[in-house]
């Protein structure tokens, strides 16, 4: 049984966007990373919930229609730069697109 | 009652969003985001964001998951390799995401705890209350947000053009 | 036209010709000389109207301006100046209608005269400049033109090396002036003559002996003191006028002109320096020359020998020495001996020249003889030369030469008595010198076809032959040099017959010596083909021979030595820090160390997006510890 304070909402927050920046380190599928970009921005929606609840303030909440927005706008654009990359190399490994190295 | 919706919801967003990370299949891994959103679809609307809740399930989960599967589907990456990397790759990671959770931790443990519940009436349960913030505080954000949405139209239209033969 | 712009035309003039020169008539030699000579006879004219005319004026004008440095452009003609423009003139009209008929046949004529305007308009600067900066600048540009001029006949090694001395040797004497220049600069805070004067009367203290030796140094390098006299024979490589002009009469005339000019700054210490020196050139000189076989160069040592005299007259000061007060120094005695040994050497150097022209360039005195039948007039002349060198009565170098001695013998006795003891050598190898070149028999084919040369040979040797007999007359003299005049020392007393006597005993020893030992069959007829016919004095006294010929020798070995030894290794030395240290360590280096720098940045990018967020975690985390106040 965990207390529903704002600090628990906060701590939640962070282990999903510890979770979601550690599957980008960790995964090569660059949509799983894309998905794992994604769970980020939603850690942040819930900080800004919790936060706007708990201060008795309404801007969070408004907030998060902007981040949905974007995040929206980010998901069409980035998958569309993912399958125009899959068409030039075949492949959505993230090691295989190494053409700046060195 | 609260304290156990509260925990419920919360174990179901964390472990969900484990599996994203951790699952073998891309397919899965799209699975379980749903279901992480699904979970904080549920701690917004114990949190009185009744209206954030459906906006989540509906554009999130509904448009962005959809979308996400069908790039997965088109794609049809066959021959998927062990999803976590190398051991030294895997530490490195590990030692990395605990460090950032180490540190956001420390910095929220820093604050006062605002303890107890919520309290009285819930703040912004009303359409009409965000309406009225949208369309005169923030005002701005809302025209920029609209050229935001051309632009990644546009963007997306011209990403996904086959160049013409004879350019 | 004042007499400024006058001036101002003097100096200007022959560089404008030399400029001509150089850009248009490189190859019109005769157009060439016309031009030169015709700049020269403008020159003789401006400096004779000039200085008879009396006009004695100062003008100066800011130059150039760089900070607290103001380096300034102006004449300064004072009684001085009027009397040296007046000997350059003549000298240098002199030389350029000599040259009219010795450097006829030459095939780059165009450079030769070319070099005699810079030279010319050089040495107008030096004469006219009112302070010490422009004399510098026209100075090194004397140096320059000195050098041009001996390099002439630049196809020959020997030439071209003598050449190379003479400048390297005067700028090492110029590098003591400059620093001269800069201490007073720093000291006095100025450079204009006419203030040092001002300064010195109103009783200066600082740095007062290092100043004119300093200064003097540059005297040493020009008019080829002890130790920088190595030059002066060397360059008897260039032409015979060349010789006559600079190396006789002007050019290092310039030094004593330098001494007389910067004489306010000059103390009792300074000048006892300034004498000794003066007094080793001559005695050294003197020695070196009884040994020569050239006729140039016993005429060069000769001038050493002189130009010793003129010196240690500079540096003996006035007649009555004032107890621990600044001392008026010999300006008179030296200008004196300075104006007449400019006639009558430049008298020699142009009767040698027409004795070499005349033998088709024979200049080994041995192989000479018998010319005084088949060059009456240039034989006249160079007996009237050499008369007045050793001081034969009633010519001018008599009078010159016994008011030197005269300020000897009040002086300092010591000096009187090496001073007595060179007159004596200077009579005898110049004795020696007209005997074997024409008395007896001629000696070689040359000499037995010898030909008196054209007018423009004999005309400026008529010229100089009578300056060299009225020139001591001092009472002969325009009114116009009187300041300078009336500075000259004369003999009164006692102390008269004594220096007559003196003189007359020495000139009669030393020509006696000369005559017994070349005697008129003492060397045979047939030393001109055989070179195993050695001098006689070499025969019968070979020991001093010897010691005299290494004496003459020493200074270059020593000098070679020198260079060889520790300048070489020295510049090697600096060749490999150079090589190693600055373009190797320093300059590529720094390279290497930007390429290393480059190859580290580079090889960050490893291309992998996973890599690049790491890179970007570890900023976050840089940056929270920031905020978090870890940092």
């Amino acid at each position: 049984m965990i207390t529903a304070s704002l600090n628990a909402y906060l701590i939640l927050s962070a282990v999903l966007f510890a979770i979601g920046f550690l599957g980008v380190l960790i995964r090569r599928n660059t949509l799983v990373i894309y998905m794992c970009l994604e769970l980020m921005l939603v850690a942040a929606t819930l900080a800004l919930v919790a936060f706007s609840h708990y201060n008795r303030t309404i801007d969070g909440d408004v907030f998060v229609f902007f981040i949905l927005t974007v995040a929206a706008a980010e998901v069409a654009v980035g998958l569309a730069i993912i399958v125009a990359l899959f068409r030039q190399r075949q492949t959505i490994e993230v090691d295989q697109h190494d053409a700046l190295k060195n | 009652m609260n304290h156990l919706l509260f925990s419920f919801f919360a174990c179901l967003t964390g472990i969900a969003a484990l599996g994203v990370i951790l699952s073998r299949n891309t397919v899965n891994a799209a699975m379980c985001l749903l279901l992480c959103l699904g979970g904080v679809a549920g701690l917004f609307v114990r949190l009185d964001a009744f209206l954030l809740a459906f906006l989540l399930l509906l554009v999130y989960a509904g448009a962005v998951i959809a979308l996400f599967l069908f790039i997965i589907m088109l794609l049809d990456v066959r021959g998927q390799q062990r999803p976590s990397p190398r051991g030294l790759k895997q530490t490195a990671g590990l030692i990395a995401g605990a460090v950032l959770l180490a540190a956001v931790v420390g910095f929220i443990a820093r604050l006062e705890s605002q303890g107890g519940t919520a309290g009285s009436a819930p703040v912004g349960a009303s359409l009409k209350l965000y309406a009225d913030q949208l369309f005169t505080v923030y005002l701005l954000p809302v025209q920029v947000i609209g050229f935001l949405l051309l632009i990644a139209m546009l963007g997306a239209i011209a990403l996904s053009r086959r160049t013409p033969p004879a350019a | 036209m004042t007499p400024a712009h006058l001036a101002f035309l003097i100096l200007a003039l022959p560089l404008a010709t030399g400029a001509v020169i150089a850009v248009f008539l490189r190859r019109c030699g005769g157009l060439a000389a016309i031009l030169s000579t015709a700049a020269a006879a403008f020159v003789c004219g401006g400096a004779f109207w000039l200085a008879l005319s009396g006009s004695r004026f100062e003008i100066a004008k800011e130059w150039l301006s760089l900070g607290g440095l103001t380096v300034g452009f102006g004449f300064a003609f004072d009684d001085l100046a009027a009397l040296m423009l007046v000997i350059v003139g003549i000298v240098g009209l002199c030389v350029h209608v000599f040259s009219l008929g010795y450097m006829h046949d030459d095939p780059s004529k165009a450079r030769y005269f070319g070099g005699l305007s810079v030279f010319l308009t050089s040495m107008i600067g030096i004469v006219l400049a009112d302070n010490l900066f422009m004399m510098f600048i026209f100075w090194e540009l004397v140096g320059f033109s000195s050098w041009l001029l001996i390099n002439h006949w630049h196809e020959r090694p020997a030439a071209a090396a003598a050449a190379k001395k003479a400048f390297i040797t005067n700028r090492v004497g110029d590098f003591g002036f400059l620093l001269g220049i800069l201490m007073c600069y720093w000291t006095r805070g100025t450079v204009q003559l006419g203030d040092l004067a001002a300064q010195a009367s109103s009783g200066y203290a600082v740095y007062t002996r290092a100043i004119p030796l300093l200064l003097f140094c540059g005297a040493v390098g020009k008019s080829a003191q002890l130790p920088l006299q190595v030059w002066l024979p060397d360059a008897m490589e260039g032409p015979t006028p060349v010789s006559a002009l600079i190396h006789a009469a002007t050019m290092v005339a310039a030094g004593i002109y330098m001494l007389c000019r910067i004489e306010p700054v000059m103390v009792p210490d300074a000048l006892t320096v300034i004498m000794w020196v003066g007094t080793a050139t001559a005695l050294y000189a003197a020695l070196c020359a009884l040994v020569q076989r050239d006729i140039k160069r016993v005429l060069a040592y000769s001038t050493l020998s002189q130009l010793g005299y003129m010196v240690a007259a500079f540096g003996l000061g006035s007649l009555e020495p004032a107890n621990g007060e600044l001392v008026t120094s010999g300006v008179g005695a030296a200008m004196f001996h300075l104006t007449t040994h400019a006639f009558f050497k430049a008298l020699l150097f142009l009767g040698s020249g027409a004795v070499i022209h005349g033998c088709a360039g024979e200049q080994d005195i041995f192989k000479m003889g018998g010319l005084s039948a088949k060059m009456r007039l240039t034989f006249a002349t160079f007996t009237i030369g050499v008369a007045a060198i050793i001081g034969l009565p009633f010519l001018a170098g008599f009078f010159s030469k016994d008011a030197i001695l005269y300020l000897a013998y009040t002086n300092n006795r010591p000096v009187f008595c090496v001073l007595a003891f060179t007159a004596g050598l200077t009579s005898f190898y110049m004795i020696r010198l007209w005997r074997l070149t024409f008395l007896g028999t001629a000696r070689s084919e040359a000499a037995a076809h010898a030909h008196e040369g054209g007018p423009s040979l004999v005309l400026p040797l008529v010229v100089l032959a009578v300056l060299s007999v009225v020139g001591g007359y001092t009472g002969l003299y325009p009114k116009a040099f009187a300041h300078i005049l009336e500075l000259i020392p004369e003999a009164a007393g006692p102390a008269r017959g004594v220096i007559v006597a003196t003189s007359l005993t020495v000139l009669a020893v030393g020509a006696g010596l000369a005559c017994l030992l070349y005697r008129a069959n003492a060397v045979p007829a047939t030393a001109g083909e055989d070179p195993t016919v050695l001098d006689p004095f070499q025969v019968k006294l070979p020991g001093l021979f010897g010691a005299l010929v290494a004496l003459q020798r020493s200074f270059d070995v020593l000098y070679q030595y020198y260079i060889d030894k520790i300048q070489q290794r020295f510049a090697m030395l600096l060749n490999f820090i150079d090589i190693i240290g600055l373009a190797g360590l320093v300059v590529r280096g720094l390279a290497g160390v930007v390429g290393l720098v480059g190859l580290g940045a580079r090889a960050v990018h490893v291309g992998r997006v996973n890599a690049y967020v790491y890179w970007f975690l570890a900023g976050m985390v840089l940056l929270w510890a920031f905020a978090a106040g870890l940092l």
